[in-house]
């Protein structure tokens, strides 16, 4: 590192450090002496047929849940009375209409009142 | 005889308990030595550096499962060495404060140290080095001390070159001013 500065051309770059005698015969032994029991045994478990198939249960099952609330969202809208129409709107039967507006709470007046403003 | 790092590897994933314990001490005994160094580099004391060794081998050997082979075993021990060289410094800022009555601590540390075989400039610039910034510190004493390439310690320390050069350059400046304001 000559090329640094006068600084460091002054020191030897050498480690100016030493160890104990004899530090190093025995570091490795001390070192695996001390080493601490683990807590549990790591060894390979044999693999059961269960253990295999069991990721792919677990992602068969999630699909047909999903599945099964897609299925029964698309129930709820597209059943009671809906027909697809061609034109992309969806049209209502009478009786789908009356039973909603039953259970809405909406007055007869409103509904009249809605129909005449906006004429149709 | 080559260091069998990728058997190491393999039996830290699929081995029993007493392989690993077999393939561990292969690597105490690769890596004990040169990891001393590093750690004393940074701590100075023997004593500490012989703590956080063993500190160092055993946070490994609890964490070898953990152990996933993205990085080389050195690597993996190195990191782990210098966390614990580094929170080891940062539990004792005094030892590592700038310049004035501070600086005195680790002069007088070395003084009284019988393992530091230093002279009157190795000593300062011990404490030179103790001023530094922590990574200025670890990339001034691989550079100096160790020779490393900086290809190396990219690797090592995931930084890249550019960035260690620049950290070395001004570790360098540092130690210089260090030594100029003290003359």
């Amino acid at each position: 590192m000559k090329q640094d500065n006068d600084v460091l051309t002054k020191c030897s770059g050498s480690r100016p450090f030493r160890v104990p005698e004899g530090y190093f015969e025995g570091l490795d032994a001390r070192i695996m002496d001390a080493l601490p029991e683990r807590g549990h045994d790591t060894a390979v478990r044999p693999v059961t047929a269960w253990m295999r198939i069991r990721p792919y249960l677990y992602m068969a099952a999630a699909f047909a849940g999903m599945y099964f609330v897609l299925g029964l969202f698309a129930d709820g809208r597209g059943g009671a009375g809906a027909d697809g129409a061609a034109d992309g709107c969806t049209v209502y039967s009478d009786e789908y209409i009356d039973s909603f507006l039953d259970e809405s709470m909406v007055s007869d007046f409103v509904i009249y009142d809605l129909l005449v403003n906006n004429d149709l | 005889m080559l260091f069998p790092e990728n058997e190491i590897v393999e039996v830290f994933k699929d081995g029993s308990e007493g392989e690993k314990r077999q393939a561990f001490e292969l690597l105490v005994r690769e890596y004990s030595q040169k990891l001393y160094w590093q750690i004393r580099h940074l701590v100075i004391s023997h004593d500490d550096a012989n703590d956080i060794l063993q500190n160092t081998f055993v946070k490994a050997w609890l964490n070898i499962d953990s152990f996933m082979g993205y990085s080389k075993l050195y690597t993996w021990l190195f990191r782990i060495a210098l966390n614990e060289s580094l929170s080891f410094l940062n539990r004792r800022p005094q030892t590592v404060q700038i310049d004035g009555e501070a600086g005195s601590s680790l002069e007088q540390q070395l003084e009284s140290d019988p393992y530091f075989d230093g002279d009157e400039t190795e000593r300062q610039l011990q404490q030179a080095i103790a001023t530094l910034p922590d990574k200025q510190r670890v990339v001034f004493n691989l550079r100096y001390f160790d020779g490393m390439k900086y290809e190396d310690m990219s690797r090592l320390l995931g930084t890249s070159t550019g960035a260690l050069k620049t950290s070395y350059h001004l570790a360098v400046k540092k130690i210089e001013t260090y030594f100029n304001t003290t003359d």
